[in-house]
């Protein structure tokens, strides 16, 4: 019970100090109370890393998901590759097979090969929305489905002074009922934008939001399942543009407004009075 | 170990957001079960975090709130404000103040203080619907400390957010130089943050408390004006740059048809791939 309340407070003030260093605050709580490293490493999101794929030379996205120690697996190649350049399987069993995601988990041939159409898919997905960054899929096998993880990530081409980073990560469980699938989708998305001249000085708005749905849709074959996850993120991550665009830009905008008004507040105070004013003679 | 474990709830506390600290040194309590001297400990995180945000107070038995800064310390958790003539103990982690006294400031710049706080005030009153200030004197009575603390907590709509500037007024060399920071915290199901600092400097020849507050209150509506063309330049440049909203298309995805897609001839209208 008490480590359930303290995971609780990790993530409660993981909310609540800067979104900027959640690496280094993860990295101090880690230290602070070390049984919780292996829970808060796989709920906690931080910002992706691009690595290269040595086999194919592309760039893929490195996540808790892929994860083997300090080997990472390829989504271009399907192999796992150490920080010392070699390359090797993975935590395979006797059987070939591994359930679960990290620690050197390794799809099943089925799942692998819907692996390689989503990453293709989402390749696709990611110049048409993103006009560039990187992407990687990474599934894993469940006892009654599978699941799967698809990250994206964005660093705004330098213009001026302002910076901008985008990730995106989407778990999702996709559990197989009669020719259907129950989908449910965890979306995260890490907004950093920061911009500075002499006249502001520095401004800095960054954050993270996350928001879930679950929902069931038609499954005719192993195609569907790309088809179906395609949806469920194109529409999740339009719905996360408008709301991190309502939050950073509208909410955080008011807030500002609402400590400090720049136009006098007896103007404003008799605009509004002359408002109500107008208001109460029309109801007479 | 100790003094890391020490350095790290330190590091926490001094990340307080605006009007959450009570929430961070809850959740450190729970963290740090096995240490429970370490709260104890905390003591210069507590009165290092009050000091430089600014906290303000209401004394007891007053609905005006006060500031707490390293400007008008008295020492010993001690704190004294000009426009009450009051001096009070501040209790750092519970941001209590008791033991309220009167206080007479005795300073040779006494009267430009009072002037100040008095045209500051005027100021202050039409722009912040909750703000407190103050102005002391220090460094041996040769310049004046200036601060304007204003906050809005809303937990219930999960935000809260921050307006500290600090000035200091050197009467030997008229100049004016400070800064002003922001800070908003946005938590409804995702940790969102707006810090914002710019520094400021400007001379003030006639050194009159109207023309030191009519500066101030000049450099505060330039730089709200410039944060708010800097939302507009982050939401027109860097964010559109980051993602479209749609694909340049203007149409969703045909995921049924995914495979056929080719990369940079059939989509984006021969633009993709820069």
């Amino acid at each position: 019970m008490a480590e359930v309340d303290q995971f609780d407070s990790a993530l409660d003030l993981l909310r609540r100090l800067n979104p900027q260093d959640t690496s280094k605050h993860l990295d101090s709580l880690i230290s602070l109370v070390p049984s919780l490293t292996e829970d808060l490493l796989s709920s906690v999101d931080q910002p992706l890393t691009i690595a290269r794929c040595r086999k194919t030379g592309r760039d893929y996205l490195l996540c808790d998901y892929n994860r083997d120690g300090d080997s990472y697996r390829s989504p271009w190649s399907g192999e796992f590759e150490t920080p010392l350049g070699g390359s090797g399987v993975g935590g395979v069993d006797d059987q070939g097979n591994n359930d679960g995601a990290g620690e050197g988990a390794v799809p099943s041939e089925r799942v692998r090969k819907m692996e390689i159409r989503a990453n293709e898919a989402f390749d696709v997905y990611r110049e048409l929305y993103y006009e560039g960054g990187v992407s990687s899929v990474y599934f894993w096998n469940l006892d009654d489905g599978f699941a799967g993880v698809v990250l994206l990530k964005k660093v705004a081409a330098p213009s001026g002074k302002s910076k901008g980073n985008w990730d995106s990560i989407h778990v999702f469980e996709a559990v197989d009922r009669a020719r259907t699938a129950h989908y449910k989708l965890t979306s995260t998305v890490i907004l950093s934008l920061s911009t500075n001249n002499e006249n502001l000085g520095e401004m800095d708005l960054s954050g993270n939001m996350t928001r879930q749905i679950e929902s069931d849709l038609p499954v005719d074959d192993d195609t569907s399942h790309i088809a179906n996850i395609g949806k469920l993120v194109e529409d999740m991550e339009l719905k996360m543009r408008n709301l991190l665009q309502d939050v950073y830009f509208g909410k955080a905008k008011d807030v500002v407004g609402d400590l400090r008004s720049i136009g006098p507040l007896t103007e404003a105070n008799r605009d509004r009075a002359t408002h109500q004013e107008m208001i109460d003679s029309m109801k007479r | 170990m100790a003094s890391s474990e020490l350095d790290i709830v330190s590091a926490f506390v001094e990340g307080a957001p605006p009007g959450e600290l009570a929430d961070v040194i809850a959740d450190i309590k729970a963290l740090t079960m096995s240490s429970p001297n370490i709260i104890s400990q905390l003591g210069p995180a507590f009165e290092k975090y009050n000091e430089e945000q600014f906290t303000t107070v209401k004394l007891p038995g007053s609905s005006q709130s006060v500031i707490v800064s390293s400007h008008n310390s008295l020492g010993d958790g001690r704190y004294y404000d000009v426009e009450s003539s009051s001096s009070f103990a501040f209790n750092h982690s519970t941001q209590k103040a008791s033991a309220v006294q009167s206080y007479v400031l005795e300073s040779r710049q006494a009267d430009l203080v009072k002037s100040v706080l008095k045209s500051l005030g005027d100021h202050v009153k039409e722009h912040y619907p909750n703000a407190s200030y103050g102005v002391y004197p220090i460094n041996n009575d040769s310049e004046i400390a200036i601060i304007v603390a204003a906050n809005k907590y809303s937990p219930n709509n999960y935000w809260n957010g921050r307006w500290r500037s600090l000035y200091i007024y050197s009467p030997s060399s008229s100049s004016l130089t400070g800064s002003i920071k922001v800070d908003v915290h946005y938590y409804e199901d995702g940790n969102v943050r707006l810090l914002t600092t710019k520094p400021v400097s400007a001379s003030v020849s006639s050194g009159s408390a109207t023309a030191i507050a009519r500066e101030i209150a000049g450099a505060e509506k330039k730089y709200q004006e410039e944060v708010n063309r800097g939302f507009s330049n982050l939401s027109e440049g860097a964010f559109k740059g980051l993602r479209r909203q749609l694909p340049i298309t203007r149409q969703k995805i045909e995921w049924d048809k995914i495979a056929g897609y080719k990369l940079g001839q059939d989509i984006g209208g021969g633009s993709s791939r820069r």
